[in-house]
């Protein structure tokens, strides 16, 4: 094996630690949001879905932030490492849309009446996902590295731009869904039983992409060690 | 809010199950591609 495939090999073995980590603690996350945190007076059951589907939202829009940071640089380095690091974390942002885009209608249903309605969140997050998605096609499109590279890197700024947007739609075009409790200019209005979970869960969430883009991007870096030209 | 609690049970523990498998699935994907890459 050599050193290169051997340096792969160890960045996937912490990759796959993390992930069992952040399995594990999402794990205590469920017990702790559906057996030790109170149910809220007015939304009843559903709301603890609120305990899964922020922190994805979190990871999804920090995902798609990593990939903008590392396409610039790609463009300005050209580092083929960058441009993989950028795929990884791409590839981890889609799983965490869709847990997002999965988990929010089945908490808008009992509490809004309707899986989805065309609100300015809910529409720029499905604009992200599938800019997302396009990327993916791109990459898969493109045999060339370099030109494959490049074009998704503008693909992955434009994704970036889009990032702030989806967090400012609640303030711009205020809607149904609701604005941010935690991650805005004064103090959280939540009850520290529910912040506690909520902490808790971003914590496992963050592991788990951490995790993700490590091993993928380990993956990555092995594949292109044993001389396979397209690593996604 | 429904009037039924078990419907209000229901969309919770389906959200909670879509969790687990798509971040579970995910994880046990690259740990499979792992497997082929360690071979």
């Amino acid at each position: 094996m050599t050193p290169e495939a051997e340096r792969a090999r160890v960045v996937v073995r912490r990759g796959l630690a993390l992930v069992a980590i952040g399995l594990l603690a999402l794990g205590a996350v469920f017990v702790v949001a559906l057996r030790f945190t109170p149910i809220e007076r007015f939304q009843g059951l559903p709301q603890k879905i609120f305990y899964v589907h922020v922190p994805a939202a979190w990871c999804a829009l920090l995902a798609f932030t990593v990939v903008g940071i590392a396409s610039i640089l790609y463009l300005w380095l050209r580092d083929a490492r960058l441009d993989l690091f950028a795929e990884s974390a791409a590839s981890a942002g889609l799983v965490f849309s869709t847990v997002m885009l999965t988990t929010g209608p089945l908490w808008g249903k009992p509490i809004w009446g309707t899986w989805w309605t065309w609100d300015a969140r809910l529409t720029f997050t499905l604009f992200l996902f599938f800019l997302f998605l396009g990327y993916r096609a791109l990459r898969g499109a493109l045999h060339d590295p370099g030109e494959r590279a490049r074009y998704s890197a503008v693909v992955g700024i434009l994704g970036m731009v889009l990032v702030p947007f989806v967090h400012l739609t609640v303030y711009l075009f205020p809607t149904v869904h609701p604005q941010p409790i935690v991650l805005k200019p004064s103090s959280p209005s939540l009850p520290w039983e529910m912040l506690r979970t909520l902490l808790l869960s971003l914590t496992a969430y963050t592991v788990l992409l951490i995790g993700f883009v490590t091993t993928r991007y380990g993956l990555g870096r092995g594949a292109e060690a044993r001389g396979e030209l397209d690593a996604g | 809010m429904p009037a039924d609690p078990s419907a209000n049970a229901a969309f919770m523990w389906t959200a909670y199950a879509a969790v687990a498998v798509i971040l579970g699935g995910y994880g046990l994907a690259l740990w499979r591609r792992a497997r082929r890459l360690g071979r």
